[in-house]
């Protein structure tokens, strides 16, 4: 069992507010606060909160759905919060082209029929996809590898919003340069639409012995460390002493079954995301409760066999090359 | 406080934030020796004097705990020992729940409330704010409460043959955000007699919070439970 991150805030930079603007971004209010008569304060969208809402997903399954009808599926499979999107990365990968935001009226009709979290995914870089969700409520954002970049530079500013953000990583310098722009949620890039585990165990693996690394360095190897994995030097301090991500890290990108998803759970990740993996097998309902069976009991081999038994066709996989349909998508995020 | 030999304490490790409870007990020092149970099977919550259901996603945690066999034992258990239930686990210990998923959801019941799920509204809504408890160590300094999708208690069913209900802690109403799901109670919502500022109550030895004590780093309301709740049953 992992280190929980038990520090609600204070891990992050503050945020920064009217600074910076060069892009022109419209500087959102992160906070607002109501006080009262004897000068107590209430704050919204703290990074207490943001990250927190990751914290009460850990040990949960996140599950692709592309409508109503799946996002209930999910529900009654046991998921912790659905993924609403236009095309599971599967379809993304078969069908090309450029992959943007989901239109709102979709994700709002699966906001209205599950009582669970909702997340969305934005482009890399698109800030005002981000502030369009934020605008309908949504619960969470992926700022996603899988959708199309719509800028080759710059991620979002995601400590702007209110609404907290989960981004993909595949090595520990990647995950706290997103920590430091104000991820409070980061997961595993892996290759999605591939059905295939491979590189969600490389990036994780990559993750952890990093950590382990940095965990036994002081303070000038720290410094150097640093440098070298192009991270904020406050955030690997911080990861040396918890021997952990300051923030949930979940694993995500070719997971199929509920043998991948206690792989990656026993690997130290906290929960699962399983996109195309559910809604491509034979039968999605079965094994979708199948996966968030296995991501509780995931230390417990004799009940993964129980389990993994009978759930009919795992989703078709794909063998990871740089030439196969769609490209490596893990490459994109900077 | 007498010597007592050892104390056993569950936490439900279905799904959620079990960890961070644990990582809670543990920094408490006590009198008395405590074991920690992360429960995934009927035969852990039976060696548990006391549990914690932690927070999660309420339907998630219902339905890990049926398919473990578990659903039928915990039911029992909340009839006879103390268990604590932070957000998620405080919809599961009432008795009835508003803003259910569609064709309802498995409660063990326990307090005799019924809360709204995300009374507040979606994440966005999510707030911190400090609060005043009553019967915790220094009440002087307040508790810095984390509320997250927070339930909120929407009516108290107080009755003659049940233990009585005692408000442990009540938000200030202007802390409250602002969300149009927030409909004034009887004509003013500042009413200091409107049970949606209730964010902790006991009934008997249970314990309710809607918000996050085990995302802060102040173990006062685990001393708390530990203290007022679970070792007067074992004395």
């Amino acid at each position: 069992m992992s280190t929980p991150n038990s520090q609600p805030s204070g891990i992050a930079t503050p945020p920064i507010q009217g600074a910076g603007n060069s892009a022109g971004t419209p500087m959102l209010a992160p906070t607002r606060s109501t006080q009262t008569k004897d000068g107590a304060n209430s704050s919204l969208g703290t990074f207490g909160v943001k990250s927190g809402l990751a914290q009460m997903l850990k040990g949960g399954v996140i599950m692709d759905v592309v409508n109503a009808e799946q996002a209930r599926i999910a529900e009654e499979a046991g998921a912790c919060a659905v993924m609403a999107l236009e095309r599971v990365p599967a379809d993304i990968r078969a069908t090309g082209g450029v992959a943007r935001m989901s239109d709102p009226k979709m994700i709002k009709e699966i906001v209205d029929a599950v009582t669970i979290p909702v997340m969305a995914k934005v482009r890399i870089g698109h800030f005002v996809e981000a502030q369009i969700l934020q605008a309908i409520g949504i619960d969470y954002i992926d700022e996603s590898e899988v959708l199309t970049p719509a800028d080759d530079e710059h991620h979002i500013n995601k400590h702007a919003f209110k609404v907290p953000f989960v981004c993909g990583a595949r090595n520990l310098g990647e995950a706290l340069r997103r920590i430091s722009e104000g991820a409070a949620f980061i997961r595993t890039k892996g290759e999605a639409g591939t059905g295939n585990v491979v590189e969600a165990v490389r990036h994780q693996r990559s993750v952890m012995s990093e950590i382990r690394k940095a965990s036994v360095m002081n303070e000038e190897e720290l410094y150097a460390y640093a440098k070298d994995i192009q991270a904020p030097f406050h955030l690997l301090k911080e990861t040396a002493r918890l021997k952990r991500l300051p923030v949930v890290n979940f694993a995500a990108g070719g997971l199929a079954t509920p043998a991948d998803a206690a792989l990656m759970m026993q690997l130290g990740c906290d929960g699962v995301f399983v996109g195309s993996g559910i809604f491509h097998s034979g039968d999605p309902a079965k094994r979708a409760r199948a996966i968030v069976q296995a991501v509780t009991h995931y230390n417990n081999p004799k009940l993964l066999a129980e389990i993994s038994e009978d759930l009919g066709e795992a989703m078709v996989g794909l063998t990871i090359t740089d030439g196969m349909k769609g490209g490596r998508l893990a490459t994109r995020g900077w | 406080m007498a010597l007592i030999a050892n104390v056993t304490i569950g936490i439900l490790a279905m799904q959620g934030a079990f960890a961070e409870h644990q990582v809670m007990l543990q920094k408490l020092s006590l009198k008395s020796r405590m074991v920690i149970v992360l429960v995934r099977t009927p035969e852990d919550l039976a060696r548990c004097d006391a549990l914690i259901i932690p927070g999660g996603e309420s339907t998630t945690i219902a339905l890990l705990a049926r398919l473990a066999g578990l659903l039928g034992p915990l039911r029992e258990f909340v009839k006879s020992k103390p268990v604590w239930g932070t957000c998620a686990g405080a919809i599961l210990l009432a008795q009835s729940v508003e803003g259910a998923k569609k064709g309802g959801q498995e409660l063990l019941g326990g307090i005799s409330a019924t809360v709204a799920r995300n009374g507040w509204g979606s994440q966005i809504e999510s707030f911190e704010a400090p609060l005043e408890v009553e019967g915790m160590r220094d009440p002087e300094r307040p508790f810095q409460g984390v509320f997250i999708r927070a339930p909120v208690v929407v009516a108290l069913h107080p009755s003659p043959s049940d233990p009585p209900i005692q408000i442990v802690s009540r938000i200030s109403a202007s802390l409250l955000p602002r969300t149009q799901t927030l409909v004034p109670y009887d004509e003013d919502d500042t009413d200091p007699r409107d049970p949606r500022t209730i964010v902790a109550l006991r009934q008997g030895r249970h314990l309710l919070t809607s918000f996050h004590p085990e995302l802060t780093k102040d173990d006062r309301f685990h001393e708390y439970f530990v203290r007022e709740c679970v070792l007067p049953t074992l004395a």
